[in-house]
């Protein structure tokens, strides 16, 4: 099994070696140059003081200094009085074979030079090299083996990932990824993958009952059709008979083109397709002119269609499609509240930067289950396909994409046996 | 007057034609674009009835050149775009009026006669069915020497099918002509029926004579008889 994507791995293990590496040099580097300057500090601090001794023995008792070698053990050094050699230890000057550190001391009657083996030194300082020069590749190469293991800890969860969520398709859309610790970074990835993955699944549903929904209702007027066509040719009819099974016929085309209009509709809506007009519309003249269209059916039903609206309100949108939403509330209102029933259309002005235009009316309202559904496609509250009640169920999802193309959003309350209300909410546009 | 259809469907077509002859209009059929390219260089027609999507030339092109002769003929579109880039681009070609599929028969029949009718100034002071008489200058509805009392609605309504009286008046010629409905995907129809139904109460209810009927499936006649 692959281990997530290799370059990641190398590229994280180089990084990570990389820098450690720099630390390690640096750190060497630094150690080395300490432990030197510190030695020969300590080395020339000797010497200083074989300086100051040879100094006061020379001012003192200059017959002494022979004596400094084994008293003192400062071994090799002469002092110089006006160009004549004082005294000089044997050995003077310090041969060149082994490494000398040397000191002077020099006033405008004498000079006093030492020097001492630094062999112990430069010993030291070589062993500190070796140690450094075997040890920092070394920690090194732990750092690379050490990385690459990391980094393989590290990314196989991002492997595992992968994995499963390469197993999954569309027919497996509700396995999910394992979420581990759901606050690392891994966690929130997989959680991420998670509710997208939950989306597909829903957009997924969403589709198969469309597409199932849809082919019913495609059907129905193609099977009713055909049936009433293939009955009336088998029989000799009259010419009103005739006339009646072609007019049955017509009806159910009609029927078909307008389900094929609306589904176009929200089709070409969901890809984007339809261009918007901005213009400033005014809510109130737009709820009025509405709500005169429609008044013939309140009417015929007995039903008061009140309309409202308090000022002025505009807002920025397509009319024509605002338009269009509007007409599906209003005539799903009229469609579901009984005889004498009560609609009522109100414009307001809404919380700040909002205009509504609310649809009310006093029908059976709807379940709170149904609530969030009702804007599907097809969806209708009663599961009945109820052919009387005229529409397939379009008319809310067509209404929810007019107001949202628009930039607004269509709420809904409602309260079983009392009626419903219906809010269109737009951005409002400013008064001018 | 003599009417090209360029239309690749037979059926139709067919239907177009024998509705067009019944009206007795000469006829010409083209059945892909190149013949409706050939017969409009070749003859000359008052009308065209034009497809877009036609096999071998576009209908547009057919168009184009129509219009490059120098030819102010009519033409009406027909084709199943309808977005409004389509119905945009057609027009911008040289097309008069547009209609999308699947249209109503009567309503290609209605618009070519409006498309004839064009640049006619039309001088009806007074409509007439039988009894039934409107006056579109004081606006006022008599049938047998009784005032109809009409809504602003019913008139208009009654006032179109005067105007095509003895022909089939679609639901979707109502809705885009009286009440500007113009988006295909509106739930109107129960409107319309309720205000023909109303109509009907006040124009046919007291009367013997029914002048205004429905046909099933198609839309509404005002006449005599069924048409």
């Amino acid at each position: 099994m692959r281990l997530g994507p290799p370059s990641l791995r190398a590229r994280l293990t180089l990084w990570h070696a990389g820098v450690l590496a720099l630390v390690i040099c640096a750190f060497s580097v630094g150690v080395f140059v300490f432990v030197r300057a510190r030695l020969y500090g300590a080395l020339d601090q000797q010497i200083g003081h074989d300086l100051a001794t040879i100094e006061k023995v020379y001012r003192e008792e200059t017959g002494d200094l022979g004596e400094l070698d084994h008293r003192m053990a400062i071994t090799l050094f002469e002092v110089v009085e006006g160009g004549t050699v004082i005294y000089r230890t044997r050995g003077w000057p310090p041969a060149t074979t082994t490494p000398y550190r040397t000191g002077t001391m020099a006033d405008t009657s004498h000079r006093i030079a030492v020097a001492r083996d630094a062999t112990a030194v430069r010993e030291t300082l070589r062993t500190l090299a070796i140690i450094l020069a075997i040890g920092v590749p070394c920690a090194i190469g732990l750092a690379i083996a050490g990385g690459y293991f990391l980094a393989g800890r590290l990314l196989a969860p991002v492997g595992a990932m992968a994995e499963t969520a390469r197993r999954i398709t569309a027919e497996s859309l509700t396995a999910r990824l394992p979420v581990a610790n759901p606050r690392d970074e891994f966690g929130r990835l997989a959680s991420v993958f998670n509710d997208t993955l939950s989306r597909l699944h829903e957009a997924f549903e969403q589709l198969r009952r469309f597409t199932a929904d849809a082919s019913h209702e495609l059907r129905t007027p193609l099977t009713a059709m055909r049936s009433v066509g293939e009955v009336a040719l088998q029989r000799t009819l009259n010419v009103a008979e005739y006339r009646e099974v072609i007019g049955s016929i017509l009806e159910e085309v009609d029927r078909l083109t307008g389900l094929v209009e609306n589904l176009l509709t929200l089709t070409r809506a969901e890809s984007g397709r339809i261009p918007l007009a901005r213009d400033v519309v005014d809510l109130g003249e737009l709820a009025t002119s509405v709500s005169e269209h429609f008044r013939v059916l309140a009417e015929e039903k007995e039903q008061t269609l009140r309309v409202g609206s308090i000022a002025y309100i505009k807002a920025e949108c397509d009319p024509a499609i605002l338009r269009l939403g509007l007409i599906n509330l209003l005539h799903n209102a009229i469609k579901y509240t009984p005889h004498r029933g009560t609609i009522s259309v109100q414009v307001k002005a809404g919380s700040p930067g909002e205009a509504a235009i609310e649809v009310r009316d006093t029908g059976p309202g709807i379940p709170t289950v149904d609530r969030t559904r009702i804007f599907e496609r097809f969806y209708r509250v009663d599961g009945g396909r109820s052919r009387d009640t005229g529409g397939v169920g379009l008319g809310l999802a067509i209404a929810r994409w007019a107001v949202e193309a628009n930039g607004g959003r269509i709420e809904v309350e409602s309260e079983e046996t009392k009626g419903s209300l219906f809010r269109i909410v737009l951005p409002s546009s400013p008064a001018d | 007057m003599r009417v090209l259809i360029v239309e690749d469907e037979r059926k139709v077509a067919k239907a177009l034609r024998d509705e067009l002859e019944a009206e007795h209009y000469d006829v010409r059929v083209a059945a892909t674009g190149e013949e409706g390219f050939f017969l409009v260089n070749h003859e000359s027609f008052d009308l065209v009835v034009l497809d877009l999507m036609l096999p071998r030339r576009d209908g547009i092109e057919v168009l184009t050149t129509l219009r490059q002769r120098g030819l102010n003929t009519p033409v009406l579109i027909l084709t199943a775009k309808d977005t409004v880039d389509d119905r945009v681009h057609g027009l911008d070609s040289g097309a008069d009026d547009y209609l999308v599929k699947p249209f109503a028969v009567a309503e290609v029949l209605a618009r070519i006669r409006a498309l004839l009718r064009r640049g006619r100034p039309d001088q009806t002071l007074t409509l007439q069915q039988n009894d039934l008489e409107m006056d579109l200058v004081t606006r006022k509805v008599v049938r047998a020497t009784r005032l109809l009392d009409l809504t602003v609605k019913e008139f208009e309504v009654l006032e179109y099918l005067l105007r095509h009286r003895g022909r089939v008046v679609s639901r979707e010629m109502l809705a885009r002509d009286i009440w500007r409905v113009t988006a295909r995907a509106t739930p109107f129809d129960n409107v319309i029926d309720v205000t023909i139904a109303r109509l009907r109460r006040k124009v046919d209810d007291p009367f013997d004579t029914k002048l205004l009927h429905t046909v099933r499936g198609v839309g509404f006649v005002l006449g005599a008889e069924r048409g």
